[in-house]
């Protein structure tokens, strides 16, 4: 079967945590 | 100070250096157990170390925060294979694009293509990079390459 890109992988995303800095 | 717990944690997700940052993550814990953006911090790391068991770990044991895991619980589920439970996770939670990709993703796993495929079509409009990849892998697959 062809392949599927993990695509969701890319969707994870770290928060913002520039004010806590 | 907390403050600087949080610079260092930075510094290391800038560099991609997802298991120091999985460390400070935990250091700012160990001063402020449920810290929300450090638990959130910790999880992802965890992910983009690829220590999924330990991610589907952290998740559980932060039960007391708001933020909604579910996806990122359906991520590492799909991750093991384990396609019919995170199907049921994501269920039960609002759709989003994540969401969506995340299930089409695990339809064509479980070969069902059709519904792959419909997916992918009610994403197009979000111009996702790459997208069509997937969409065309499903209507391969599906046995409609003529579309
Ligand atoms: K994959």
């Amino acid at each position: 079967n062809p392949i599927v890109l993990d695509l969701a992988y890319n969707a994870i995303d770290f928060p913002s945590i520039e004010n806590r800095m | 100070p907390i403050e600087d717990l949080f610079t260092s944690l930075n510094r290391h997700i800038q560099r991609s250096e997802f298991t120091q940052a999985v460390k400070v993550a935990n250091q700012v814990l160990s001063v402020a157990p449920g810290d929300e953006d450090a638990i959130r911090c910790k999880v992802v790391a965890l992910i983009k170390a690829d220590k999924i068991e330990e991610a589907l770990s952290a998740i559980q044991s932060s039960q007391k925060v708001s933020f909604d895991f579910s996806f990122y619980k359906a991520y590492c589920l799909y991750r093991q294979n384990k396609l019919d439970e995170a199907l049921e996770v994501l269920e039960k939670q609002d759709k989003t694009q994540p969401s969506m990709l995340l299930e089409s993703q695990i339809l064509y796993r479980l070969g069902k293509m059709d519904a792959c495929v419909d997916i992918c079509r009610n994403l197009q409009k979000a111009k996702i990079d790459s997208l069509e990849i997937n969409l065309v892998a499903g209507l391969i697959s599906a046995g409609r390459a003529s579309e």
